[in-house]
């Protein structure tokens, strides 16, 4: 037993922990995973004997394994990776007794496991999976950690208008650069439901299937040329996750509200990852007609309000409404800013619209819409991100980066015959980042380098959501498909042989490093060398030296005696002296050279010699 | 030098080379053969090439311990006992026919060997240095014998035999043109061989060549057919009388010819346990063909 084993067993129960630590106790199987690293660290605490510690060498390598299935994102999976590589390490410096140094183990640890990947790609790609633990969560998560909240009232917003966290970002994997800026609005969340000072969401929280229905069905993957949006969310505590709103979702865990809310299984203290289709022919939540509730105004709260939306509501058809409201907006001195002050309990939104005219987007879209309902307008209020900042990382695919700074609401409107329309009335004030941005370009972001590192490993992020946590069931049964035609009853021993063959090279592989790790250069010099003398039938015997073999050679071919000399000469002090030099490496293979040459052409042949004998 | 020796034992260039390794490894020599066969000649010329101190002890089967070693003796003047050093304080003692005396005496003169100091009545004299021991013993089979033991032939580095000089070199010696030792003069004194001695520790011994030698030891352990197994001690002897070997072949680095070259003496009678059962170094021949020599 190698006194690096302990260490190295210890080290692997830290890093479990720092594992640990990132699991949601929500999930009952986490609960497992505690329980299964405490025993673990207890029993490596008593293990003395070295049954004992291959027993704690197992259980630590359960234990990844269950991290690796509660949490399959990038970070972690590093984390676990050098777990188990460190785990590998201290059964190997169990198993092989004083010898290995550290970095002797870190190697080999590191050949096994580079051993054990061609069976795990295939177990990986071939075998049948289960559910992802993940979704055994409750649905809604610890409560809100960051980003928008259920309900909105002007204010609620401002506090995470200065925040640079990341909230969120949306690659599109199969190509098509930036979105447009005037069209990146990622929708999260409908507020319809207004009691004269608060928006709240109507939509019931996620419907959860009833025990004993059907799961719903996979939905068909995405055709090639769909596009694709790939979503990565920070976690947000709301089952609403952001997207486009166009796409379809691509995963079962997705459920599209008729509001045009997309809810995710999820639990929202995750991060959560998921993918739409990129574009979809006009989605129905922009043609659900508006319920009652769309109308729903608080009467006599803000007379100055009302007073101005009756004015409008001789005009005839809603358009010319909404067109009336704009163009009123414009006219008025408006000025975004993040810092309006707090409104009055009474009347607020009068205050707002005649009197300071200072407000940020939750503001204009609450007034907005209570205008428009006033004047008989089914309106209400969504709340999500706005614009974000294309980040082109080094060699990937470009992404949009959305920091919860891009959180922003506005309005949405139904115009009979057009369906809802998006209205932001953040737009028409003065001062809007957003129009500023449109003229100068994408959003300014602050590049320092830990921004542009972080974008960097984002990038990554992505592409690994998208190779690895992206290869769901239906992809795999696509490959199976692919593969396999009809004949898919043969999965099974298709599975065993790929199995069979991936071990074989791994034992092979692991066999080949071994053999290249005695043999140095030197060594391979020589046998390079006494290969091609076996060719003529020249092998040392059993025991002998070089110099007793090369003895033997020069009797065969006197004319290589002088050669023959100078490389056991020279490969012998390379070989034992005290100061092997450089140049003395170079003539050995030189000399080497020489050898080999004059073999192949032959140009020593022992007839002549032996004529010259008689 | 070695051509001097050799010019005392004729025909026998190997075996003078070995016991000088053997000398210069700080090792003791065991010189085992038929009477008449030039041991006593040989450890005699060795002494007096490097003008060591030389005495020699012929052990019988009566010789007790305090013939070796000394004894206190009273003196009547001073009225008090001192020390009267024996035969083994001198740095080469040649040790005729060892295995004649009793097993008691042997293994006085073996632990006078391995510590280099003698014990007399819980005193503590240390042994001159250099101190060697080149003793003699004639084959088991003859009269008179009690064998060493394998514990106590462990402690001498190497075991040689001389066997019969060939015919050339018999007839020189019959024609009278060998010399006799003591007409060896020495252009070697003890300082000098002290100093080859400290060159000899700083042989250098490549990791290759250490893996060699660590693969002959495996491989005797794991041959019980074979022979005794290998001790560490048995290791260390081998490395140091590869590295005198080495330093007589004028190198300053150990190469496998030198470890096969001395493997035989070595190894041959910590392998056989004292039994020359007529093997002849087919043990460590065996050993050598079964460890591969390419480093």
């Amino acid at each position: 037993m190698s006194r690096a084993a302990a260490p190295l067993q210890w080290l692997t129960m830290g890093l479990l922990a720092v594992g640990l630590l990132g699991l949601s106790p929500a999930l009952s199987l986490s609960l497992l995973a505690f329980g299964l690293a405490v025993l673990t660290a207890l029993k490596l605490r008593e293990a003395r004997s070295l049954e004992e510690r291959r027993v704690v060498a197992l259980l630590q390598l359960v234990c990844a394994g269950l991290l690796a299935a509660l949490r399959p994102e990038l970070a972690p999976s590093l984390l676990q990776g050098l777990a188990i590589l460190m785990a590998l390490a201290g059964l190997l410096a169990l198993e092989l007794g004083a010898g290995p140094d550290w970095k002797a183990l870190m190697r080999r640890s590191l050949q096994v496991l580079l051993a054990a990947l061609p069976i795990a790609l295939v177990l990986f790609l071939l075998l049948p999976r289960l559910m992802p633990f993940s979704n055994f969560g409750t649905g809604q998560g610890m409560g809100a950690m960051t980003g928008l909240s259920d309900s909105m009232e002007p204010g609620s917003i401002a506090r995470l208008a200065v925040s640079r966290q990341a909230a969120a970002r949306v690659a599109f994997p199969l190509g098509g650069g930036p979105p447009p800026l005037e069209q990146r609005y990622w929708r999260v969340l409908v507020h319809d439901r207004f009691d004269g000072r608060r928006w709240r969401s109507s939509a019931p929280p996620f419907p959860r299937p009833a025990a004993g229905q059907p799961a719903p069905p996979a939905p068909p993957p995405a055709a090639p040329g769909e596009g694709l949006q790939l979503w990565l969310v920070e976690p947000s505590g709301l089952s609403a996750v952001p997207w486009s709103g166009a796409g379809r979702p691509l995963s079962a865990d997705l459920t599209l509200q008729r509001s045009g809310e997309l809810l995710n299984r999820a639990p929202g203290s995750q991060r959560r990852v998921y993918a739409l289709t990129r574009t979809a022919d006009q989605a129905d939540w922009r043609t659900e007609p508006p319920g009652p509730i769309d109308l729903v105004l608080p009467r006599g709260d803000n007379p100055q309000l009302e007073a101005l939306a009756a004015s409008w509501e001789r005009l005839g058809s809603d358009r010319e409404r909404l067109n009336a409201a704009g163009s009123w907006f414009r006219s008025q001195p408006f000025r975004y800013t993040l810092e309006p002050g707090a409104l009055p309990s009474q009347a607020p939104l009068d205050h707002f619209l005649f009197e300071s005219r200072l407000g940020f987007c939750g503001h204009y879209a609450s007034a907005f819409t209570t205008l428009m309902r006033a004047a008989g307008v089914p309106a209400r209020v969504v709340s999500g991100y706005r614009g974000g900042q294309w980040v082109q990382p080094v060699g990937g695919n470009g992404y949009v980066d959305l920091r919860q700074a891009d959180a922003h609401a506005w309005s949405e409107v139904w115009l009979q015959g057009e369906g809802w329309q998006r209205v932001d009335p953040t737009a028409w004030a003065a001062g809007d980042p957003m129009a500023r941005a449109v003229t100068s370009g994408d959003t300014p972001g602050s590049a320092t380098p830990w921004d542009w590192l972080q974008q960097q490993w984002w990038s990554l992020d992505i592409a690994w959501a998208r190779w690895w946590l992206g290869y769901d069931s239906e992809q795999q049964q696509a490959l199976v498909r692919r593969l396999l035609g009809d004949q898919r009853h043969l999965l099974g021993l298709v599975v065993l042989l790929a199995v069979a063959i991936s071990l074989a090279a791994s034992l092979g592989g692991l066999g080949w490093l071994g053999r290249r790790r005695r043999g140095d250069p030197l060594r391979l010099e020589l046998e390079h060398t006494l290969r091609a003398f076996a060719r003529h039938g020249m092998a040392p015997q059993a025991g002998e030296t070089l110099a007793v073999f090369a003895q033997r050679l020069t009797q065969r071919w006197p004319v290589l005696s002088a050669p023959l000399n100078a490389y056991v000469g020279h490969y012998q002090r390379q070989r034992f002296a005290s100061t092997p030099s450089r140049t003395g490496w170079r003539e050995t293979q030189r000399l080497g050279r020489t050898l080999r040459r004059s073999l192949r052409a032959g140009n020593m042949p022992e007839e002549a010699v032996q004529r010259g004998d008689r | 030098m070695i051509s001097a020796i050799g010019a005392v034992l004729l025909g026998k260039e190997h075996e003078v080379r070995l016991a000088l390794a053997c000398l210069l490894a700080r090792g003791h020599l065991l010189i085992e053969d038929l009477p008449g066969m030039g041991k006593t000649t040989l450890a005699e010329a060795l002494a007096r090439s490097f003008g060591l101190g030389f005495k020699r002890v012929s052990f019988t089967s009566d010789l007790l311990p305090a013939d070796l070693t000394g004894l206190n003796v009273f003196d009547p003047g001073a009225a008090s006992f001192h020390f009267q050093p024996g035969p083994l304080f001198s740095q080469v003692l040649l040790a005729d026919e060892i295995n004649r005396a009793s097993p008691r005496t042997q293994s006085a003169l073996l632990e006078a060997m391995a510590a280099g100091r003698v014990s007399v009545d819980g005193t503590s004299h240390p042994l001159p240095r250099p101190f060697l021991v080149i003793a003699t013993q004639n084959g088991l089979d003859q009269g008179g014998t009690s064998a060493l033991p394998e514990s106590q032939l462990d402690r001498f580095l190497m075991r040689l035999s001389l066997g019969y000089p060939p015919r050339q070199a018999e007839r020189a010696l019959l024609q009278g043109e060998g010399l006799r030792p003591d007409g060896l003069s020495s252009a070697f004194g003890p300082e000098d061989l002290l100093e080859l001695q400290t060159r000899c520790d700083q042989q250098h011994c490549s990791a290759a060549l250490l893996d060699y030698v660590l693969d002959l030891l495996d491989r005797s352990r794991h041959q019980p057919a074979q022979g005794h197994p290998l001790s560490p001690r048995a290791g260390l002897a081998l490395v140091a009388a590869a590295r005198a070997w080495s330093l007589l072949e004028g190198r300053d680095h150990v190469i496998p010819d030198d470890v096969q070259s001395v493997l035989a003496a070595v190894c041959e009678h910590r392998m056989d346990g004292g039994q020359r059962g007529g093997s002849d170094g087919d043990l460590s021949q065996r050993l050598q063909a079964g460890v591969d020599g390419l480093r």
